[in-house]
Formats: structure tokens, sequence, C-alpha cells
């Protein structure tokens, strides 16, 4: 209960997952479900008001429908992460390690989970979802109903195409976080790696 | 005769003040008490301990856990909120707790302030002796986009102090926080759990309090039923209404029934309308027992007066006495019967009271006042039916029925053609060694358990609550001691590397310590020298843009930070848990406690307090074991002890030869019912042993009277079996009791009445 929610980005980023397609949550969680992988590079950009320039860090992710979100930041340094049904989990020499379970991690991971299986009326209890746009080009806003989430963000937006575009989390603090994920691709396999990272 | 006149006035005039005395004592409502921790011996004299205790002791028997699981979450919150919100309305609770709204500028603000005193040990050793992996780990948390989701604004504390704090704090239970509702929810069994906690405003042990929470939880129960919900609750309070009720159920069956009983073998007996004012004496004698048991304890606790209303079949005793003699008196008239009687009576008394006052040199105040209870009820029931009924029963006829003579007749006939057949050395030798084979299989088992009767039911929802939430709080817990919080926090920590390493082999769920939120002084200190060396090393910070000048000001805020005492940290929010934890200053320095969660072993523990100064393991279960069975020779000592005196106080009127026949009788008949409850299976508790020590008592009273044979043997054997009868007829109902203790006791003194009727005719032998 001391821990407030982590990764709550990665809610909703794979939130995304599940809704697609012009005006209709429905169709739009069709479209972005419909492959079995989605990968590609990832720009994340800290926004922090004490800093002029953003912390930003590069690296690929692999979105896989019925296993998780691989992660794995190379730059300005290199970790690999895990999320999956036992948890976010970080690699280091001795392979992945899953973090002490969380109250509110591991609540973002049903969150995570509900999302994955379609199931949006999880998130709609956590989240206003306000969707604009059409099936190419639609923006999705996300406004915290609880007042604990309300004491930390003002919003999430979401805008994409057929895959998800951009990620921005807008802290009541002031300070933001956008995720950018311009080239992304779709695919009916995972690689063998990918494969054994999901497994292990 | 004046007497006759001057008697029943002056008794009425005690009656009179004893019934004022009775009137102003109960002017706040009745002074009862069902607090079980009066009724064991006080383990301490220690008035630390003893508020140690109180303080952990204080949330069972104040709060309430109830989870209410549905298959779906959303419903499952709304339930737990709408009877949430009722239980609050009903004014009952001081705090009901359904969702969890924290105060995050509060959080925020203790992060901040507490960043030297709140960081947790192996942080601070990292800081002090790898500053380079420190900050790396600072640089790579600025970039994780999971688990860096700190309270406090990187810009407010680039070091990353408050995060490392944050994620430091020990997880409690498998209970999860829902973002949504603030509801702190459990999985288990395919439902959403959904905790609600409630804190009542007084504790168990007002006599109100559990029926009313009782109740509203029964309401809600329904309310689950009908919402396609399961509720399940547990609390000290639960098993206080329990209790109660089953208590009052118990004095009705157990009072009710030998009134109805003796009521009616008086009524057979002497077929007249007016010798059901025996009774009066009975009442009087609980008046006296009731009053003067809250006169010297302040309150009457409702074991005393479920044990208490077997004093019914023992008053009776004292007008059966003379009544009794009405088969040879002819004609019977109440003041000579008396009169007759008066020295068996007060002989009977005497014995009775010393057998009753033995119990109160127990080390149990349970005993002490069921002791208390019975003298002075017995003493009222004597006075009464020496000075007053005699009056009442002035002018009676008493023409009694002739089947209970020859019901004693035929039995006296039947013991002598067996005595005619049987020698009586070769019966004794049979008996000895019906008690030998008796004995031998007797076991002794000792329990605080044996106080309570715990209802399965109860004890099902509180493991499955305990299961499901991972609330496993146990009774047991470390006391603390030292000169100065320094020392304190370092025994505490001594002592919790020990722990985390039963943790570590899961002999222990977990363990919560003052050590775990707040470092020593010294340690604050350190942490403060560590970071001004940290100039060297956050080159890497710099690198990725924060700037010198941001580190450098946060450097010197972090420099200025006072250090912290425990009580400023337990202030803040963050503290909650841990405040009950805390004693504070004492006479010679300060102490704190060390609670548990998900004990195994109690044997484990005490291993662990071991060669650690300052640290002491309170068990009071088990230190409670450990008085029971020492109990258990002082109970033989004061058996002797009451023999003793009973045979001083029998010397005078029938001779040492006489004197110890007839403390014999009862003797042996405490031996043989000993027996009995080997044969039976039946366990020696601690109380089968005080229900000896008063059958000894009781059964002197038998032999007294079959020893005196005023008025023939079968005259006196039908005396001694009306009195055995009712007696037993109380005693008896006790045993069906579901406190396993009250049973146990029950059973001892009917199965010892019983042999006490069989052997009393042996007290008048040599005589005759």
């Amino acid at each position: 209960m001391k821990r407030l929610p982590q990764g709550l980005l990665a809610v909703a980023l794979l939130a995304l997952a599940s809704f697609a397609q012009a005006f209709d949550l429905n169709d739009l969680r069709a479209t972005l479900s419909a492959p079995v992988a989605v990968r590609g590079p990832f720009i994340q950009e800290k926004h922090l008001r004490a800093l002029p320039q953003p912390l930003t860090s590069t690296g690929h992710f692999v979105l896989a429908k019925d296993h998780g979100l691989l992660w794995l930041l190379q730059r300005p340094l290199q970790q690999d992460y895990r999320i999956n049904a036992k948890g976010i989990a970080r690699r280091d020499a001795n392979g992945w390690q899953v973090l002490p379970n969380s109250s509110a991690s591991s609540e973002q991971n049903r969150l995570f989970f509900a999302v994955l299986q379609g199931d949006s009326s999880a998130l709609e209890r956590d989240f206003e979802l306000k969707l604009q746009g059409t099936a190419d080009a639609w923006t999705l806003q996300l406004t915290p109903r609880s007042m604990l989430l309300k004491q930390i963000f003002n919003h999430i937006d979401i805008a994409g195409g057929a895959y998800v575009q951009r990620i921005e989390l807008s802290e009541t603090q002031g300070d933001s976080t956008v995720l950018r994920m311009p080239e992304s691709s779709a695919s009916a396999t995972l690689s063998d790696t990918e494969r054994a990272d999901f497994a292990e | 005769m004046p007497s006759d006149r001057l008697l029943p006035r002056l008794f009425l005039i005690v009656l009179v003040a004893v019934l004022a005395l009775a009137g102003w004592q109960w002017r706040h409502g009745a002074p009862l008490s069902a607090n079980l921790m009066e009724l064991v011996p006080g383990a301490t004299q220690d008035a630390l301990l003893q508020r140690a205790e109180q303080r952990m002791q204080a949330p069972l028997n104040r709060e309430m856990l109830v989870l209410v699981g549905n298959a779906d979450r959303q419903k499952a919150v709304e339930l737990a909120a709408h009877i949430g919100q009722g239980w609050q309305a009903s004014g009952l609770f001081e705090k009901v707790q359904w969702s969890l709204q924290a105060d995050l500028p509060a959080l925020r603000e203790q992060l901040l302030a507490g960043r030297l005193a709140m960081l947790a040990p192996a942080d601070r050793k990292q800081l002090i002796e790898q500053p380079d992996a420190f900050i790396q780990q600072r640089v790579q948390s600025l970039f994780d986009p999971f688990t860096g989701f700190s309270l406090v604004p990187s810009q407010n504390d680039w070091l990353g102090l408050t995060g490392r704090i944050q994620s430091a704090q020990p997880q409690h239970g498998l209970v999860n926080l829902d973002l949504a509702s603030g509801a702190l929810v459990a999985q288990a069994d395919g439902l959403n759990w959904v905790l609600l906690r409630a804190r009542t405003h007084s504790d168990a042990f007002d006599m109100q309090l559990p029926q009313q929470v009782a109740g509203l939880l029964a309401a809600a129960r329904r309310n689950a039923s009908q919402a396609d919900s399961r509720l399940l609750a547990a609390s000290g309070l639960l098993y206080a209404a329990n209790g109660q009720q089953e208590a009052s159920r118990e004095i009705t069956w157990v009072g009710g029934g030998a009134t109805v009983g003796i009521l009616l073998l008086l009524w057979l007996s002497f077929r007249r309308w007016r010798v059901l004012l025996a009774f009066v004496p009975v009442l009087v004698g609980m008046l006296f027992g009731a009053v003067a048991c809250v006169a010297v304890f302040g309150k009457m606790h409702v074991m005393t007066l479920v044990l208490g209303s077997s004093l019914i079949g023992v008053a009776v005793d004292y007008p059966l006495h003379y009544l009794s003699k009405s088969w040879t008196l002819r004609p019977w008239q109440s003041w000579p019967a008396l009169r007759l009687t008066l020295p068996g009576l007060s002989l009977s008394l005497g014995t009775s009271v010393i057998g009753y006052l033995a119990l109160a040199f127990t080390p149990f105040p349970a005993l002490t006042q069921i002791a208390c209870f019975s003298a002075a009820g017995l003493l009222g029931a004597y006075l009464c039916a020496v000075c007053l009924l005699p009056a009442l029963l002035k002018g009676t006829q008493l023409t009694p029925a002739q089947w209970p003579l020859r019901l004693a007749q035929g039995l006296w006939d039947l013991r002598l053609r067996l005595l005619a057949r049987v020698p009586g050395p070769l019966l004794l030798v049979l008996l000895l060694a019906f008690c030998a084979a008796g004995l031998w299989q007797l076991q002794v088992r000792n329990d605080l358990r044996q106080w309570v009767g715990t209802p399965p039911a109860l004890l099902q929802e509180a493991q499955a609550i305990a299961r499901i939430t991972g609330y496993q709080p146990t009774s047991q817990f470390f006391l603390v001691r030292g000169d100065n919080t320094e020392q304190l926090l370092a025994r505490e920590q001594a002592l919790t590397t020990r722990l985390q390493a039963l943790v570590g082999e899961h002999r222990l769920q977990g363990y919560l310590a003052l050590s775990q939120l707040v470092a020593a002084p010294a340690a604050q200190e350190q942490a403060r020298m560590a970071l001004q060396q940290l100039a060297a090393h956050w080159q890497p910070l710099i690198d990725l843009g924060v700037p010198a000048a941001a580190l450098q000001q946060e450097l010197q805020s972090l420099q200025q930070l006072p250090v912290l005492s425990v009580d400023q940290v337990l202030a803040g929010p963050l503290g909650e848990p841990w405040r009950p934890l805390w004693l504070g200053a004492q006479d010679n320095g300060v102490a704190s406690m060390v609670s548990l969660q998900g004990l195994g072993d109690a044997a484990v523990l005490r291993q662990v307090a071991q060669r650690l100064p300052g640290i002491q393991l309170v068990d009071r279960l088990g230190d409670l074991n450990r008085v029971f069975a020492k109990t258990q020779v002082s109970a033989a000592e004061l058996k002797l002890l009451s023999c003793c005196l009973i045979v001083l106080l029998l010397v005078l009127p029938f001779g040492l030869g006489g004197a110890l026949r007839m403390i014999a009788l009862p003797l042996l008949a405490a031996l043989c019912s000993l027996a009995s409850l080997g044969w039976l299976g039946q366990p020696l508790t601690l109380f089968s042993l005080f229900g000896l020590l008063l059958v000894t008592a009781i059964g002197v009273d038998y032999a007294i009277l079959m020893h005196e044979r005023i008025g023939g043997a079968a005259v006196s054997l039908l005396g001694t079996l009306l009195a055995a009868t009712t007696t037993w007829l109380s005693f008896g109902l006790l045993a069906v009791s579901s406190t396993p203790a009250v049973s146990n006791f029950g059973l001892a003194v009917s199965l010892g009445l019983g042999f006490s009727f069989l052997l009393a005719p042996w007290a008048g032998e040599r005589k005759a």
C-alpha cells in the first residue's frame, strides 16, 4: 500500500492493444489485439520541470499477444525489462529477476492483463476513456477516476493508427513522460530468442 | 421462646441491609465482566510489561476484520462500502475503514524530511561503502519506466533517497490496493475479497458491545447472502459475544434446571406447598454471594455466575437437613427440628466453607471469586435457614411421602445384604484396585484453551481470513529495552537479524520493528557524513543533464536535516503501523516491542531471544500454561491443608478417630472419582482437581449426617440421599457446559459426590 502505482506507462501502452479503429472502443481493441506480435524502436523522454532538456532513452520493444511485453533499453544504458503474468522482471547477469511484488505493481499487472485479454471494463473502472479521430489517426485520453490516481496523473494521452505511436503521461507535479514508437511493425510469429525470453 | 421471634427479625434487618447494598452496587447497571484475562493469574508485576501486553491485546479486543467476497470485484467493493457506511452510522465504531485515501502531500513531506532518518540499513550501507554503485542505481531508476514511480518528484530528490525509502517499506500480507476505489483487495478461491476494518469505541469486555457488534454483523451477513456474496469476520469481540451468549444460556440451564429439579423433589417428598419456602435460603445465598463478590472484587465475572449457580444445590441442603427429620420426628415442628440438627448444620457450614476458601488460595482470580461467592453464599443460606426459615414454616404439619423412606430403607438393606456376602476389607481392596487401574490411565492436560469454548465456525472464519489476507498476528512478541534510543534500536537490529533468518527459513512469516522505520541517531549522522563525500561520485548524474548546482543545493538541504527522534517519525503517515510498538521513555531508558506474524513454533522464539541483552520474549499463553502445571502441585497442598483444618474442626465433637474416619471417606471418594476420570478417558485438568478439592468438603457433610444417625440409619441415609441429589443436580448440569473448564469441574464434582454418597454409610459403622 505504501508504494504507488508503478509502470503505469506500461499499462497505458498495453491498454492500447485493446483499442483501435475509428470511434468505437471495440473496434480499436480488435485492431490493436489482432497481431500476434508488434515490435519496433521506442524513444522515451522524461520531461522534468527542473531540467532544461528531457532525459532521453531509446531501445526496442516487443509486445506479444498472450505473452507480455519485452522492453529492451539500449541507450544511454542497457537494461532489459519484461512484464508478464509473473510480474515485472529485470535481467541481470543471472537471468531474469522478478522484482518483489508490491501491492501497486501487482494491481498494475492485473490491469495490464485485463487489457491484454480485451477486458476494457477493467480499464474503464480506473479511467474515463475518450476516443477521437479515425482508424488511421486516433487519440485516446485516459482521465483517472479515483482520488488516488488523480493525485498522481492529470491524464494519459495515447495516439496512433494501426499501432500505438505516442503515449504521454502528464503528472500533477508538472513532470511528464513521452513515449514514441514511430516505426512499429506486426508479425505473426515470435523469434526464438523472444520466445525464450518470455518462457524463462 | 424469645429467640424464635428475635432471630427472624434480626435476620430480616441484615437482609434489608444486604439488599440495599446490592441496590447500590447495581446502580450503574450490572457489575459484570466477561474479560477472560481477569480470570487468569496476572503473569507479571512489571508495569512496563503490563502496558506492553495491554497495547498488544487492544486491537484483538476492539478491532474486527471483515472480508467481503464476490467474483466481481466491483460488486465486492460496493457491498463493503455499503456495509462500512452503515457501521459508521451505527455509532459503535471509532473508525470504519474500507478504502484507503492516502494523503499524498503529507506522505511526500514525511519522505523528504526523513531522507536520513528513514533510510533502510541496506541502502545506508551502500551509500557509505559503495557510493559509485549508489549513484549508478539512481541513474538506472531515472530511466526505468516500470519501477521508477516515486512519490517525490525527481527535482526534489535527485539522489533518489525517498524512492529507496518507499521501496524498503515492508509489504504487509497478501492484500493489494485497488487503484480505482482505494479498497484493499485480496484474491483467493476465485473471489475478490475486499477488506473492511472496524475499531470499536470500547473493548470486548463492555457487556453490551459484543452483542451489538454481533447483531450488526448478522445483518451484514444477510445483506451479503442476498447479494450473492460471502462474508468472513474475525474479532475478539465475536468470541466475547459468543461467550456471553453461552454463559447466559448455561446460567439459565444450570440454574433453571437445578431449581426446577429441587422444587420438584421438595414437593414430591413433603407434599406441602409451603415446603417450597425451603428455596428461600438458596435465593438469599445467591444474593449474599453476589454482593460479597462485587464488594471484594468490584465486579463479578460471568464464569463465576455459571459456576456459582451450582451453589443452589449445596445451599438447599441446610433446610433439607431438618426437613428430612419429619420422617421420624412426629409431630415435626420447625424450631425443635432445627435445634436438633443445629450442631450438624453448623459443622457442615464449617467444612463447606473451608473447602471453598481453599480455592481462594490458588493463584487463579477465577477461583478466588468463586470461593468468595460460594463462602458468602453458603453463610447467607445457612443464616437464612437457621434464623428465618423455621419462622416461615412454623405451624406447618409435615407428613412426608413414604416412598423416599422406603427407597432409603431398601438401599440400606441392599447394602447390608452385600456386606453379609462380601466382607468389608475385600470391598476395600476391590475399590483400591479400581482406583489404581483408573489412576494408571489418567492423563493430565492443561491449556488456556480450556477456559474458552471456541465455536468451530468462528475459528474457521478466522483461519480463512488469515489465509486470504496473510495477516497472522501472534500473541507472542518481544519487549526490547535500552538505556537510550541508540541502544534500543541497536538491540532491535540484533534481534531482527535473527528473525530475518527465520523468515528466510519459512519458520516465521514476518515481523514489525521500529528499526525498520527509523535509524538510530548515530546512523543518521553516518548517512549525513557519507553524503558529504558523494560529490566525488555523482558525475554520471551530471552527464545526464542534472545541473551540478541542483545537486549541490540538495546536498546542502540534506546536511541541514535535523536528526529525527522516534516520536517525530512515528507522527507522520508512514509511521502508523509502527505506532503501537513504541513504549517511549521509561524510568530507566526507553522501550519498544517487536510484533510477529505467522509463527510456527514458540520454542524457536525462546532461542532467538537467548543471549540478546535487553530483549525479552513475552509469551503470555505459554507462561499461563506453565502456571497451570505449577498450580497443580499447590492445589494438592491446599487439599491436604483443608483436610487438616476439617479434621481439627471435627476432632472436638467426634474425637480424633471419628474425625479421621470422616475425612478418609471423602478423600477415598475423591480418589475414586480421579480413577473414574481415568476409566472414562477424561483428562485431569486443574479444574477437575479444584472440583475434587470441593468434593472433600461436601463429602464430609454426608459422613457427618451418617455418623450422627439421628432418627436411624435409613432416615440418615435418606437425608444424605436428598442432599446428594440436590447437589448432584446442580453440579451435574455444569458438566454439560460448552466451556471445557466448567464441564471438567462439573464432571469431577458429580463423580466425587456419587462416591461420597456411596461411601458415607461407613462413617457410622463403629458407633453403631
